[in-house]
């Protein structure tokens, strides 16, 4: 048998996280507070009465909140899951007895990067009750659980291995923690911020012709700058949900219509990216009526296709920090 | 082919010796290192270091501390890459074939970092697997390593209630772990008491005799003629001189040696007829001035015995070792 040298790492650094931290307790604490988030969601709804017919959309709506809640929260542990893992094991001298071994730096890296995901991971399987319990509230598919799922896995992982690079790159370890969550909060609150700030420059005075009178006024030009958003990780774990299922249903005096669930979190959050890309209105001369436009684009394959890359930057940084005989130190790095 | 007497300031401490049969320029499956530079930014630490260290040999590194003896371990270690010089491990070039190094070579760092939350097993176990020992043969490799370096009864223990002496053979057991035949050792003596320092020594002799070679540094002296073959003086970056130990400038001079007795009078008797100056250490012993190196000594002993004086204890007071380093790095020449 030849023994796999990324899973001798990722094995490794998943017994040693298994032994030293108190997870069992930290779990429960994180599955409590979580229930109880979604217990307080659940009572907030009411189904909705459109005309005669009652409209339930309780699960999809609590799904919503509650990823958000979750995704929050899992963008504030993932850093510390990996932003201390190369320097914290040079700092200890561990790293350097593995180096000399048969282990590749790709082993190391990759080996480190899957034992936190994992436990990343092993935060967001927890939560998988509570998707059944909206799942059984109804108004939601299951396709939609799998997709927020998996896309939150994958944002988790994107952090760790962002995390996992400033390790590498940084020899003390509350160094490469504070930037680990300083590039979350870009992530988030930074891009928020940004487009904010942006948005006011791309204004615009705009020259109308109406009844044979001009007029002008000024315009934002969010079209411009909706790319700023698109890396947030909430825009993109509520963009790349699936969409709500519609429900038809006939009015009174016999309309037919399709309504589709709009009080939910991240179908709002969705609905309200995707129309930042949406250019102004166009009326043509002599037309009160404005020229249709298509549907907004989804926002969500730009922003993880940029997280992705950054993810994959990350990596590359780390590998080659690890790679041994190593030239020229970073300033304050040792070896061993 | 560059020559090891190729160095300046060491002519005045007889020519530096090494192994009668193999030429300077003869490849060996030891370690070989000529010519060798590396710094850290504006730090020269390695300035131009010569080494030459031989199967079934203990070879000693001997030098003050940032003489630039733990850089050059790293260097043959395949961890630092060296700036300038030719290198040759078991063989291989470090910096070409690293992994056709890490295969024949252990190292002992000079920081003892493991994994706490392991046992001493567990962490064997894991070091072996990322050499790539298949889990089979590991079952033979471990109890071995466990028993070179008398940790048998500790393989259950977590390595955090070891002792530090406990913990220095742990290092040891780990750079023995995959059989290498190049062993380098950082000062795997320090923090041990004397009993764990003689069976230390014990243990490098056998490893020697196995015919491995193993390259140990250190800067405690008085103890290394006890096991090394051959010492290498370091200071400063560079090689200061080499020499075989039984060809000591030291052995050459004269030297104090200390004779205990059970009958103090016969053996001052003897002294005085023989007109050897002896003084008075302690109440059974004296210290004698012998001249003409170690064969004198070992005839005054022959001549002490035959004249019927109860001798108990003959033996040089203080190292060869530290008398000729002394003398080293006081040399304001070498000194620069």
């Amino acid at each position: 048998m030849i023994t796999n040298g990324i899973a001798t790492v990722a094995g490794l650094e998943f017994r040693l996280r298994l032994r030293t931290g108190r997870w069992r307790w930290l779990l429960a604490s994180w599955l409590i507070v979580l229930t109880g988030i979604a217990a307080l969601i659940r009572l907030s709804v009411r189904p909705e009465i459109v005309g005669e017919e009652v409209v339930d959309y309780t699960g999809s709506f609590m799904f919503g909140g509650l990823m958000l809640v979750v995704l929050g929260l899992a963008l504030l542990i993932a850093p510390a899951l990996a932003a201390q893992s190369v320097n914290g094991d040079r700092e200890r001298g561990t790293l350097a007895p593995l180096q000399i071994t048969g282990l590749t730096s790709w082993d190391l890296t990759i080996g480190k990067l899957l034992a936190s995901w994992g436990t990343g991971a092993v935060f967001l399987l927890v939560t998988a009750p509570l998707a059944l319990w909206c799942l059984a509230e109804g108004g939601l598919g299951i396709g939609r659980i799998f997709a927020v799922y998996a896309v939150m896995t994958l944002l988790i992982g994107v952090i760790c291995a962002v995390s996992l690079g400033l390790s590498a790159a940084v020899a003390r370890t509350t160094t490469s923690s504070v930037l680990a969550y300083l590039a979350v909060f870009t992530l988030t609150a930074g891009t928020g911020v940004l487009f904010a700030l942006l948005l006011a420059v791309t204004s615009e005075t705009v020259q109308q012709q109406s009844n044979g009178e001009v007029f002008s006024y000024s315009e934002q030009r969010p079209d411009r700058i909706w790319w700023v958003l698109a890396p947030n990780p909430f825009i993109i774990l509520a963009d790349a949900a699936p969409e709500t299922p519609t429900t038809t249903f006939q009015l009174p005096d016999g309309t037919v219509i399709e309504q589709r669930q709009d009080a939910d979190l991240l179908g709002a959050l969705s609905q309200a990216a995707r129309e930042l890309r949406q250019p102004p209105e166009v009326f043509l001369p002599g037309n009160d009526v404005p020229e249709p436009t298509p549907e907004p684009a989804p926002v969500w394959p730009y922003g993880l296709g940029f997280q992705l890359v950054l993810a994959a930057g990350a990596l590359l940084l780390t590998e080659r920090r690890l790679r041994t005989p190593a030239g020229a130190l970073p300033t304050g790095q040792r070896v061993a | 082919m560059t020559s090891l007497t190729g160095r300046g300031g060491n002519s005045g401490y007889g020519e530096p010796v090494v192994a009668e049969s193999v030429a300077y320029d003869a490849p060996h499956a030891g370690v070989s290192a000529r010519g060798l530079f590396r710094s850290f930014g504006p730090v020269g630490a390695v300035q131009g270091m010569d080494l030459e260290a031989y199967p079934g040999q203990v070879t000693a590194l001997v030098g003050p501390n940032g003489a630039g003896k733990t850089t050059l371990l790293l260097i043959l270690a395949t961890l630092l890459a060296p700036d300038a010089g030719w290198v040759r491990v078991a063989g291989f070039d470090p910096s070409t074939a690293p992994g056709e190094v890490r295969a024949r070579m252990g190292w002992a760092p000079d920081m003892l970092g493991f994994y706490d939350a392991l046992t001493v097993a567990e962490y064997l176990d894991v070091m072996a697997a990322a050499h790539r020992i298949p889990a089979a043969r590991r079952q033979q490799t471990i109890p071995a390593a466990l028993a070179a370096a008398r940790l048998v009864e500790q393989a259950p223990a977590r390595v955090h209630t070891l002792s530090r002496g406990q913990k220095q053979r742990l290092s040891l057991a780990r750079s023995l772990i995959h059989g290498p035949s190049v062993l380098l050792l950082d000062e795997p003596a320090a923090g041990l008491d004397p009993r764990s320092r003689i069976e230390l020594h014990d243990l490098l002799r056998q490893l020697a005799v196995e015919g491995r070679t193993v390259l140990v540094s250190s800067h405690a002296l008085d103890d290394l003629e006890e096991f090394a073959d051959q010492v290498v003086f370091v200071d400063r970056g560079r090689t200061v001189a080499s020499h075989r130990v039984d060809q000591l400038p030291a052995h050459a001079g004269p030297r104090l040696y200390r004779v205990r007795t059970l009958d103090a009078a016969a053996l001052a008797q003897a002294l005085d007829t023989r007109g050897v100056t002896a003084t008075p250490a302690g109440p059974s012993a004296v210290d004698v001035q012998v001249f003409g190196g170690e064969a004198n000594a070992a005839r005054l002993l022959a001549e002490l015995v035959e004249a019927g004086v109860p001798v108990t204890g003959f033996g040089p007071v203080g190292g060869s070792l530290e008398a000729a380093y002394l003398q080293l790095t006081d040399d304001p020449a070498v000194r620069r």
